[in-house]
């Protein structure tokens, strides 16, 4: 349960699935389903951190990618508010 | 074929036995982002792929598995995050400027005027600049600069009066100097290393948070010019 290749192969999984997704998965022509769907290779990422004990990097890398979130959100909705073809 | 690469005996041999599928793993996910950007046609969708790139650039900065792997991450987070920010904005005042009309800062489809509107950019920046504080160093001013960042171009263009830009200069440039010499005190005079510590620690703090809110300031007052 605790043996760390579990982790690392899930994160792994997690980061390759997830990048797949963000360029094929369904309904991507969507921004914001394309920038939901960087979500999951995030969470991979995470694990795979986690397996490595970066504490640090992995609380930072927390606070960035929900600020890279937000960034993209708002370029998402103005661009759509200011009649951008997406 | 063994692997004829010099690998400290430090490293524990768990990291060591990682490190190829860890780099394989960044590679593909680069490969696969790398690959989309080229089919997209679209700048924005191109944008939101730079950040699949960039989680393949930090897998293969984590395999290195120490210390050293954790210093590296930090400033690799930090340059996604300006350039995320940097080209997102190029793209929003590109289209202002192709459709030649004037837009308000804070996209309302609707005249709304609810409370959480002007509360909610507040909390995050609270929430931001107090998470930055705890991390202190370089990444914690730069996740409290986004903070101040996030809450000055959610607002509605407002002027900043002269006299508080140069005084954020200028605490800027003190808290540098703190840095400085925090620096200084770890080799003049190493039994004081916690209060050197806490000098760079809070010192480089300061001075990367007050930068990255002068860049969200000096951007609004841009934009208000146009």
């Amino acid at each position: 349960m605790l043996d760390i290749y579990t982790w690392f192969y899930t994160g792994v999984a997690l980061v390759i699935i997830g990048s797949i997704g963000t360029v094929i998965g369904p309904g991507v022509n969507d921004p914001i389903i394309r920038t939901l769907n960087t979500e999951i290779p995030a969470i991979g990422l995470s694990l795979i951190l986690l397996t490595y004990n970066s504490t640090i990097a992995l609380l930072t890398y927390i606070a960035a990618t929900t600020i890279i979130s937000m960034i993209l959100l708002r370029a998402i909705v103005r661009l759509e508010e200011l009649g951008a073809e997406l | 074929m063994t692997a004829t690469v010099l690998v400290p005996n430090v490293v524990s041999p768990v990291v060591v036995g990682l490190f190829l599928p860890a780099v394989f793993t960044g590679i593909t996910v680069g490969l696969i982002g790398l690959l989309a950007i080229s089919y997209q046609k679209n700048d924005l969708h191109a944008l939101i792929l730079t950040d699949i790139v960039g989680i393949g650039m930090l897998i293969i900065v984590a395999s290195v598995g120490t210390d050293l792997a954790e210093s590296l991450v930090l400033p690799g987070l930090v340059v996604e995050l300006a350039e995320i920010m940097a080209i997102s904005e190029i793209l929003m005042s590109r289209e202002i400027r192709k459709q030649g009309k004037s837009v308000e800062l804070f996209p309302l489809p609707l005249n709304l005027d609810m409370e959480v509107l002007t509360t909610a950019p507040v909390f995050f920046a609270v929430i931001l600049v107090a998470y930055g504080a705890f991390l202190s160093g370089f990444t914690g001013g730069a996740i409290a600069g986004g903070g101040i960042l996030f809450y000055v171009i959610s607002r509605i263009a407002r002027g900043v009066p002269s006299n508080t830009w140069e005084g954020l200069a200028g605490a800027s440039g003190i808290a540098w100097c703190l840095w400085l010499v925090g620096f200084l005190i770890f080799f003049v005079a190493p039994d004081y290393w916690l209060l050197a510590l806490f000098l760079s620690a809070f010192g480089v703090f300061i001075k990367v948070t007050f930068k990255a809110s002068l860049v969200g300031v000096m951007g609004r007052e841009e934009f208000k010019k146009e």
